[in-house]
């Protein structure tokens, strides 16, 4: 379960970042600082985004000194945030970076107390302490980090906050004590429901369905999530999880078209670095599609850096295609381990039954009369009285559509029925329909998600053009200040 | 001990007379009345305070539920059942840390999963299964329903209806009767599409049912286009699909006419 908690941001094309290969990391994090304060002044999210973006791939190169000596920068010394977040790093090999500090001492005169920059230092040491495996003190810190910015109602914070959320969980699920924040962040939907902070939301309300459904409590998840608001997403991270979730639920209520639908769809968004979130999205969707009668094909199995994870499932989906019983109860029976520790055991047990029906819509097609008593010797049930048993079992396939053929009770054998020629139906037209709303769909939802930068058309007006509104803009504002003048 | 603890200790004493004298309706009275006053004991859920009786009231109050749930079963109230058995419900899963594991809670819990198959809600059958651990799985009460319902499943009645003789708790035995009814309904719907014909006597057998006139009067009220002709029951066979050979013509228009808006959109 814990496979898919470091779905991290992708990591994007070799920007300015990384091309300029002298500066130090040090001075990385001052340039996202400085970021993140022209977002906070200018309002724009956005800015945000990808100072986070940037941080996740400083994450390697985090360290005590070079912490210390960034709050040092970014907050004023003394106050209380600085001091207690300064207790979370350790005072040790303070000397290496001793340049730095000196420089920044001589930089920053002018002290700058942003709350965005404040929640950053939190997100950024509660990293640190998560990297450092010191949970416990990443659960105290998170828990303080999570009291500040309930009090803050600032769009601009919206993002770093859905962050702050994020390693709050998984510092609490590192520790095994998920059901204690359940309360808590129950109350934070509820306030950026409020607040119409939609990233948050997203956050929030799969990170509760995680809790939930870390506990199994699937009821609760599917009471919850049916009643959240739903809206465009706006992470894709978040959607995918949210995709999953959704997915996992609808498993366990049965809803097997619908879940396998939430999971390939999840297994397919999934950034190529989350690896270990597709795997378990695969496995997933695997057992969901036997489920359903499919036999998923081959090369589910062989995608790049999941076949020997997904070989329990292989050999698993062999039993089914051939509805072997006994085939199916030994690899069952090898892998238990394996499945207890997915938690697929149950759905496991569910597919018996699937077993069964291939078995016999195998018989149906090889024979075209057969008596009940082979049946039961052919399908190897191990009962006080098989042929009763075979009859009843070839009697509820028949109603299910699962085979199409006649008992003969008085005989005790089953007539298959010829196969019609499906040309002769709608079938066809049917398939050919769905395939092309299919097609119709995708090609929507792509020119949808088409993303513009906000204001890009604005800058291929001329200089010339600029000028002119400009000025506009400036008589505008001279006429407004005219007026309020009057106004006194 | 607390005033409140010994009056709700003793109203339980007189219930639990009432119930082993079968006086059901007393039962009933008593237990409302409990229920009411349970209401004023803080530690109970869901404000779960940390009172000094705190193990005292959930320990008593648990036991107060569980014998709700068997007394609805007792009394054959389904909806009585459903109420008690989710009041029940917190007991043993937020309350587990704080008071030691009751007997009663796998038989109870079996009982919940058997009626959720009888009332045929297999959805919620399998959500309440995820809650129970691997160990709970290999309780006897437990594993009964579990089994049922794959033979359940996988139409093998004659496994469901033998589970019958070996019921691991006794108040097991009413919902067990009722799993007979909804069986004999899926066999007669089985058989519906499976046989042409039967003869009467293998309908019956087949239907469990002791006599002809029985057969007769459940034909004549749940299958009435069942045919009984010359000692044989005919299956109406009118659900036979013939090849369609009329074209679905407004249903084609239409999706010719969508298929064409949507394209005048991407070009």
């Amino acid at each position: 379960m814990t496979q898919d908690v470091e779905m991290k941001e992708q990591q994007p094309a070799p920007s300015n970042s990384v091309t300029s290969t002298s500066p130090s990391t040090f001075q990385h994090l001052k340039d996202i600082a400085a970021l993140i304060e022209t977002g906070a002044y200018t309002r724009e999210a956005r800015r945000i985004v990808k100072a986070i973006r940037w941080t996740i791939q400083l994450r390697k190169k985090l360290n005590a000194s070079l912490l210390s000596s960034f709050l040092n920068f970014a907050l004023v010394p003394g106050s209380e945030v600085h001091s207690r977040l300064s207790l979370y790093i350790p005072k040790e090999d303070e000397h290496d970076m001793e340049v730095d500090i000196a420089t920044s001492a001589t930089q920053a005169p002018t002290k700058h107390s942003v709350p965005e920059l404040e929640i950053y230092c939190y997100l950024l040491i509660l990293i640190f302490l998560i990297d450092e495996k010191r949970y416990n003190e990443a659960k105290a810190c998170s828990s303080a980090s999570i009291a500040r910015v309930k009090n803050l109602n600032r769009r601009t914070t919206d993002v770093l906050a859905s962050r702050l959320y994020f390693y709050y969980s998984l510092s609490y699920e590192l520790t095994g004590d998920l059901a204690e924040i359940r309360g808590t962040l129950l109350a934070l939907h509820r306030t950026a429901t409020l607040r119409h902070d939609e990233l948050g939301q997203e956050t929030l309300l799969n990170l509760l369905l995680r809790n939930y459904l870390h506990y199994n409590l699937y009821d609760q998840a599917e009471k919850l999530r049916s009643k959240a608001p739903r809206f465009e997403a706006h992470s894709n991270q978040q959607f995918c999880r949210y995709l999953f979730y959704l997915g996992k639920i609808r498993t366990i209520q049965l809803e097997y078209t619908d879940a396998k639908e939430s999971l390939l769809q999840a297994a397919r968004k999934a950034p190529v670095s989350a690896l270990g979130f597709r795997i378990l999205c695969n496995k997933w969707a695997v057992i969901v599609r036997l489920l359903l009668g499919e036999i998923p094909e081959r090369t589910v199995f062989m995608q790049k850096g999941m076949e020997k994870a997904l070989r329990p499932y292989f050999e698993l989906t062999n039993a089914v295609r051939i509805g072997d019983l006994e085939l199916f109860k030994t690899v069952a029976e090898k892998f238990s381990s394996t499945f207890s520790s997915d938690r697929t055991n149950n759905l496991i047990v569910r597919l018996r039954h699937n077993v069964i029906r291939t078995g016999l819509r195998n018989i149906s097609i090889s024979y075209s009369r057969i008596s009940l008593a082979d049946i039961a010797k052919k399908l190897r049930l191990d009962s006080a009285n098989p042929v009763a048993d075979a009859e009843s079992i070839v009697s509820k396939a028949i109603r299910d559509g699962a085979i199409d053929a006649t008992l003969d009770h008085a005989n005790g054998w089953m007539i298959s029925k010829e196969t019609g020629d499906i040309y002769s139906t709608n079938e066809p037209q049917i398939a050919f329909n769905s395939r092309i709303a299919f097609c119709l769909n995708m090609h929507n939802e792509a020119v949808r998600a088409l993303r513009f930068p906000p204001n890009s058309h604005k800058e291929k007006e001329s200089a010339e053009k600029r000028r002119e509104r400009q000025q506009q803009e400036q008589e505008l504002a001279k006429h407004i200040a005219e007026e309020d003048d009057d106004e006194f | 001990m607390d005033p409140k603890i010994r009056e709700v200790s003793q109203i339980f004493e007189r219930f639990k007379a009432a119930f082993v004298r079968k006086d059901f309706d007393t039962c009933n009275n008593l237990l409302s009345q409990l229920k009411v006053m349970l209401t004023a004991f803080k530690s109970l859920p869901p404000l779960f305070e940390e009172t000094p009786n705190a193990v005292h009231e959930l320990t008593l109050a648990r036991d107060i539920y569980e014998h709700a749930v068997v007394l609805s079963v007792k009394i054959e109230d389904q909806d009585a059942f459903e109420r008690d058995f989710f009041q029940l419900k917190p007991y043993y899963t937020d309350a587990r840390g704080r008071i030691p594991p009751s007997p009663q809670e796998y038989p109870i819990l079996g009982l919940n999963l058997l009626r959720l198959l009888v009332q045929n809600r297999i959805a919620e059958f399998h959500t309440e299964l995820e809650l129970l651990s691997p160990s709970a799985l290999e309780n006897p009460c437990i594993k009964h329903a579990v089994e049922l319902e794959q033979s359940f499943m996988e139409g093998a009645y004659n496994r469901v209806l033998s589970a019958r003789q070996t019921v691991p708790h006794e108040t097991y035995v009413y919902f067990m009767d009722l799993l007979a009814k909804t069986v004999r309904d899926e066999i007669a719907g089985c058989s519906e599409k499976a046989y042409d014909s039967l003869s009467v006597n293998d309908a019956q057998k087949m239907l469990l049912f002791s006599s002809e006139k029985e057969l007769h009067e459940y034909i004549k009220e749940e299958h009435p286009e069942w045919e009984i002709k010359n000692g044989f029951v005919f299956f109406q066979r009118a659900k036979e699909s013939i090849p369609q050979k009329e074209i679905p013509s407004l249903q084609l228009i239409n999706q010719t006419l969508s298929y064409a808006r949507e394209l005048e959109r991407i070009v």
